[in-house]
């Protein structure tokens, strides 16, 4: 399959979950069901930011299915394959807002879920002076736990922001890395939707930060893609989901680095096999400089460790 | 002259006025005199190859009379002729080459020719197996030449291949028996097969024609074009402008015209030498601006960045403008109208080369021993006759565009470096091209060539084939007159990007390229098999399979000819905007429009919409893509 049709595949995929799940929503809650995540006044931000609307009720997020499929135009030009990425991650928040209208607590321990405007806002700071010089949002799963450790401390020590998807949550675990806030690894969640909720964050920062009016669509791309120096690392074997998940990210300007044999795009779609150089690969795909003092200690040393707490245990 | 407008070009409407009120003639006038061509020409079926004739048949099968004296159909004159033709345009590339390596030949350290580029020659001594290690670079270049001066004459084997030729397509070639032997052994047998008496079969005369084609692009045309960078540097990505407003108020200005580099390179030479500067603001003059014409200036401006005065329809307008001081020629595609034109006007008409005289031009012939010093006889020739200019007769258009040229194959790897993740590399290679295409991100590639022609409106064939092209992100190469139509058109400026698909633009953003690349003259169309090659070779497949097309919007050449033949047996699909003499012979059409794709992979279009080519393009590169599963 070429790379556009796998991509309007993986939309389509996403869109019928996305509706099977706002049916399910619909049935059990009835249409005048509040629909909000928690502390954010931005609604659902990703459809915010594209429509300038929010998102109320289930019966308006029953609505919001529209978004996506107005952005699915199955055209093999490159204006509608980023389109199509983009309503694969509008269905994501679709699907994503279901799981908080079903449960209040649809996320537990280790996974965040989604992110409040308030961390959005204490990590704008040291986004914008550098000191977080970069996101990176790690999703799928290495070959083995050690390697998955390696790439997840090494961006640590770097000091840059990492965001977990999926199987990595697991292996970032058993290759005990430190996770939280604080020490700048995020696990997001299981399933691949909860990678939604750091593309809301990038899309908040220009909300916020940028101050682009809701609505404005390509000037939030513009944002993330001059602003917000993150990028994406997908590992093992990618569905069509997962590709035009890509694809959305390249719409923000993000790159997007894996391990497996696709389609390239020269600095946005790449393939790297050496994971010795998944992390260089990454950063000087998003451009990323990291001005580093080398401190020959034997213990790892960077500003992601500042909020580390040392446990009696330890 | 017909009513209709004549070109897209406002310089050129300009001028054409300018021309009525001054009484002369132009080619568009000769064309409108000539009236209705004669339909048997037209058709092909008019056959002037020995004195039993000339014989014309019936361009209608099964009406009027079906053969000549000799008993030769319709097919085997339309075919012969056709041949000819090939002929006639792989002859003025082999010679033009030969030219080129004799050069080379005789460069020297304390010469005027040097060896400019030791990095190409090294690589191209690599492919003619020379030896390099711990030589002179001198004694290397000279065997080089040697080298490929015997492919033009070789009676035995085949002629030297360069690298970026595809397995597989030579394959082709070897069983369809087209390989080229020696180059003017091919253009030679064409002329004994289409002798009276000789080669009476269309299918075998086509052949014949697609193999002197062969030997013409990836042997004669090739070789002229990297002996060329050898000697006088391979061209980067250099600023200039286009079009007859780059004439310079009160400069001596020097039109170059014509083809071969070595003219152009000596003359950029002399207008530098200080001494030449200063005699010419004794004349009185700003300075010495020198622009060009043709191939001659798409050569100059690749290299340095000299103007574009303009492409072939104009080369007389030029000399209307009243302020061409020297009009400086070597051979091909040069008007013999000029001769009497420059009459009307102050306007030397200097020829240069003894295979180009043209009676009533002032002879100044390069000396092959000191061509420099030929060089500054014609520019102070050029300069003493400033004062000669008519003030009152000089109109110069104010009309020129920006543009950025010198995209040679191996300023397109830089180029492309520069997208490469120095974690993954390579570097210097095509793979980020072919990235992008299988990919989808650019739906191909297409080559925008040829010349003007005035059965179509000037430049409009050009410009509607390439816009329409970039629109559905397929990125447009161009070389000869079709890239100085696109110069002056503003296609060759980055922000032509904004005409781009969302693909191409996303491409030329991040390559920090214009979506229409000029890869120079029409020797230079060989680096358009270089890279296309290149590709094919990357991605492992033969040049047939990739979604890529040439087209001639505008062609009238018999070099277009056999550019066409060489292209199309290259396994690249060719459009052709202007109908060639064939319509004569269902059979010979058949074979060109049809049968080729069985032998080759590709074959020829003939359509003179450019809107309609755009769509035909579009849709068979889809096809294409299909087919390889992208």
């Amino acid at each position: 399959m070429n790379l556009y049709q796998t991509v309007f595949t993986g939309s389509k995929q996403a869109l019928k979950v996305a509706e099977d799940l706002v049916k399910e929503v619909v049935e059990k809650k009835g249409k005048d069901c509040k629909v909000a995540f928690p502390d954010t006044a931005y609604s659902l931000p990703v459809i915010y930011a594209a429509t300038g609307k929010k998102i109320t009720n289930v019966g308006e997020l029953e609505a919001a299915l529209d978004v996506v499929r107005s952005l699915i135009v199955e055209e093999e030009m490159l204006d509608k394959l980023l389109n199509s990425g983009l309503a694969t991650a509008v269905a994501a928040e679709i699907i994503e807002a279901c799981k908080y209208v079903l449960s209040d607590a649809p996320y537990s321990e280790p996974c965040s879920g989604f992110i409040s405007d308030p961390i959005i806002r204490s990590f704008g700071v040291p986004l914008v002076t550098g000191d977080v010089p970069g996101v990176a949002v790690v999703l799928g799963e290495f070959p083995d736990a050690e390697t998955a450790t390696k790439v997840i401390k090494d961006y640590q020590s770097k000091g840059l922001l990492t965001c977990l998807v999926g199987k990595v949550i697991d292996q970032a675990i058993e290759g005990k890395v430190k996770m939280g806030l604080d020490l700048r690894v995020v696990p997001l969640g299981y399933d691949v939707t909860s990678v939604i909720h750091i593309v809301s964050f990038a899309i908040r920062a220009a909300l916020i930060f940028g101050a682009v009016k809701p609505g404005d669509l390509g000037s939030v791309l513009q944002y993330c893609s001059d602003r917000v120096p993150a990028f994406v690392n997908a590992f093992g074997p990618l569905s069509e989901l997962v590709v035009s998940a890509g694809a959305g990210a390249i719409a923000l300007g993000f790159p997007v680095i894996t391990d497996q044999v696709v389609p390239e795009v020269p600095t946005l779609l790449l393939t790297q096999k050496d994971y010795d150089k998944v992390v260089k690969t990454s950063l000087e795909a998003r451009k990323i400089k990291i001005k580093i003092t080398e401190i020959p200690i034997p213990v790892s040393f960077a500003a992601a460790f500042e909020g580390e707490r040392i446990r009696k245990g330890d | 002259m017909d009513e209709k407008v004549l070109s897209i070009d406002k310089t050129t409407l300009e001028m054409l006025d300018k021309a009525k009120k001054d009484g002369v003639k132009t080619a568009w006038d000769r064309k409108a005199e000539l009236k209705a061509a004669c339909g048997f020409g037209a058709a092909g079926v008019c056959c002037r190859n020995c004195n039993l004739g000339p014989c014309r048949v019936s361009p209608v099968p099964g009406k009027g009379v079906e053969r000549g004296i000799c008993g030769a159909d319709a097919g085997v004159i339309v075919s012969r002729n056709f041949a000819r033709m090939v002929a006639g345009g792989a002859a003025a590339h082999s010679d033009h080459g030969r030219s080129i390596a004799l050069e080379l030949y005789h460069t020297s350290p304390d010469g005027d020719i040097k060896v400019k580029d030791e990095k190409k020659l090294m690589k191209v001594a690599k492919r003619f197996n020379v030896p390099t290690e711990g030589r002179d670079i001198y004694d290397i270049a000279h065997d080089v030449a040697q080298a490929g001066l015997n492919d033009f004459g070789r009676q035995m084997g085949e002629v030297n291949f360069p690298p970026t030729l595809p397995k597989k397509r030579k394959e082709i070639w070897d069983n369809l028996g087209i390989t080229p032997r020696g180059f003017d052994r091919e253009v030679v047998s064409i002329m004994h097969s289409t002798h009276i008496g000789c080669m009476a079969d269309a299918e075998p005369m086509i052949k014949m024609a697609l193999r002197c084609g062969l030997a013409d692009g990836w042997m004669g045309s090739y070789m002229a074009t990297e002996f060329s960078d050898i000697m006088f540097g391979t061209p980067k990505s250099i600023d200039t402008e286009a079009n007859l407003g780059v004439l310079g108020g009160n400069s001596v200005n020097i039109v170059l015209h014509g083809h071969e580099p070595s003219l152009s390179e000596m003359i950029v030479q002399a207008a530098e030498e200080p001494e030449m500067i200063a005699l010419a603001k004794e004349q009185g003059a700003d300075g010495i601006n020198l622009c060009g014409m043709c191939c001659t200036a798409n050569e100059a401006t690749m290299r340095h960045g000299i103007k574009l005065a303009g492409n072939f329809m104009q080369q007389e307008l030029a000399v209307v403008t009243g302020a061409v001081e020297a009009l400086v020629v070597d051979v091909q595609c040069i008007f013999p109208a000029l001769a009497k034109l420059s009459e009307s006007y102050h306007t030397k008409f200097i020829t240069t080369s003894p295979k180009a005289y043209i009676k009533g031009s002032v002879r100044m012939e390069m000396d092959e021993e000191h061509p420099l010093q030929t060089a500054r006889e014609i520019v102070k020739a050029a300069i003493m006759n400033f004062k000669n200019r008519d003030k009152s007769k000089v109109m110069i258009p104010e009309l020129k565009s920006e543009a950025i040229v010198g995209y040679s194959t191996e300023e397109i790897l830089n180029k492309l470096d520069g997208v490469v993740n120095s974690q993954i590399g390579p570097m210097q290679t095509t793979k980020p091209l072919g990235d992008v295409i299988v990919a989808g991100v650019l739906r191909g590639a297409a080559g925008v060539v040829g010349c003007n022609n005035p059965k179509v409106q000037h430049d409009f064939g050009h410009i509607e084939t390439i816009k329409g092209l970039i629109k559905n992100d397929i990125i447009v190469v161009v070389t000869g007159c079709a890239a100085q139509a696109a110069a002056k058109a503003g296609l060759l400026k980055k922000e032509a990007r904004e005409l781009a698909g969302p693909g191409l633009k996303k491409v030329c953003e991040l390559v920090d390229i214009p979506p229409v690349l000029h890869m120079g003259s029409c020797v230079d169309i060989s680096r358009i098999l270089e890279l296309v090659g290149s590709v094919a070779n990357q991605l492992g497949t033969d040049i047939s399979d990739l979604p890529v097309v040439g087209v001639a919007p505008e062609w009238m050449s018999e070099k277009a000819v056999s550019i066409g033949c060489y292209v199309v047996a290259s396994g690249i699909d060719t459009w052709l905007g202007v109908v060639p003499p064939v319509t004569g012979s269902p059979e010979v059409v058949d074979i060109l429009t049809n049968k080729m794709e069985d032998w080759l992979g590709a074959k020829f279009f003939i359509q003179p919409d450019p809107h309609k080519a755009v769509d035909e393009i579009v849709n068979r590169i889809n096809e294409k893509r299909k087919k390889l599963g992208i």
